[in-house]
């Protein structure tokens, strides 16, 4: 588990208009349209600057001091609980903050990243395949220990072995696991069964003309 | 016919052929698999052209890893016989397609390194009527 040590400074401006179209003139001027709500207060429309934010939220941050221009007191601190993609899924364009206290506890969704694939011995055999259906799961945790990712380790695992969200070992004891405990987050599978089935089923699926439901109906009224 | 993949049960035989020039907002990203192909132009993709990637990646990758086929051909596509006079009513279902906007994820797999996953995509993009781009997943929150 890695975990963040300093939290980084991020300069916003409130937008006054708000709405796509001012949001999409943010953008073509290099900002990043934001919002900040929480701790029952307004919700505040800003503006960061796009390069510095996405930069931090690729690296992994999540966890932020925003100081907005002409706000007094001191920078207020937040934590990113969603972003949103354009369609292709290459650039952020707009980015949620929630006001949190460090002491205070969130829900939040860790990755999970798998270590120890060289050395496992289940995918040494001949056709096996590692599945990973859940590569996330939820937390409850506290705001200063959010960590990054955590490190789920595979190396014992065999052919068959299934390995489920309440068995990932979590780093701290304050954290409490929110996702179903049956998740599978790890699974050996043998790939040539997986194959052979998929193609059956390809196969079985051809017919000539699908069944039409209005025409039945038709029928049944006359 | 070649058992492609079409519905089993539909409520309407015929469909209209409506806009297909828009982006895509959802099943744009990697969701089961550990790489994908995305779509960035708008198709309708026959499912013969599905079957085709499919077989092109089976074959290449000789049955390792699991492929998940994001697209399913439920349109159907009526096409008038060469050498017909216009009018007559609506023409019979040539074939059926899925419909794809820029930005759709085609193909996605999982359980195979990276390098093969790529090989084994841009075969399959040779295959598609549409530009494509090999990618992973997103970042998460």
């Amino acid at each position: 588990m890695t975990m963040t040590n300093e939290t980084p400074l991020l300069h916003a401006q409130p937008r006054e208009r708000i709405g796509s179209r001012y949001a999409q003139r943010v953008r073509r001027a290099g900002g990043l349209p934001g919002v900040i709500y929480g701790h029952g207060l307004d919700p505040v429309s800003v503006t960061f600057d796009a390069k510095d934010t996405i930069t931090h939220i690729h690296k992994g941050e999540k966890v932020f001091r925003v100081a907005i221009e002409g706000a007094t007191g001191e920078p207020e601190t937040v934590l990113l609980r969603d972003i949103q993609f354009d369609h292709l899924g290459t650039n952020v364009i707009h980015a949620d903050f929630s006001r949190v206290d460090l002491t205070e506890r969130v829900h939040v969704r860790a990755h999970i990243h798998l270590v120890g694939q060289s050395a496992c011995p289940g995918l040494k055999t001949a056709g096996a395949m590692l599945m990973h259906p859940a590569s996330e799961i939820e937390l409850d945790v506290q705001v200063s220990n959010i960590p990054d990712e955590i490190e789920v380790d595979i190396s014992g695992m065999q052919v068959g072995d299934v390995l489920h969200a309440r068995d990932v070992k979590l780093p701290l004891p304050t954290m409490k696991l929110l996702s179903d405990p049956e998740a599978v987050v790890a699974h050996i599978v043998e790939a040539k069964a997986e194959a052979e089935s998929g193609e059956e089923s390809e196969v079985g699926s051809g017919a000539a003309e699908p069944e039409v439901i209005t025409e039945k109906k038709e029928a049944k009224e006359d | 016919m070649p058992p492609y993949k079409i519905p089993k049960r539909v409520k309407f035989r015929k469909e209209m052929r409506r806009v297909r020039d828009r982006n895509a907002t959802k099943g744009n990203y990697v969701a089961f698999g550990d790489y994908g192909l995305q779509a960035l132009e708008g198709c309708w993709l026959p499912s013969n052209v599905i079957e085709s990637g499919r077989v092109t990646c089976q074959h290449f990758l000789k049955r390792q890893g699991k492929i998940f086929i994001r697209v399913f051909p439920d349109k159907p596509i009526s096409k008038k016989p060469i050498e017909t006079r216009m009018g007559k009513g609506k023409a019979d279902v040539d074939y059926w397609a899925a419909r794809v906007r820029a930005g759709t994820m085609l193909f996605e797999l999982a359980g195979v390194p990276e390098e093969d996953a790529k090989q084994a995509l841009a075969r399959v993009a040779m295959k598609m009527p549409v530009r494509c781009r090999f990618v992973g997943r997103r970042v998460q929150v």
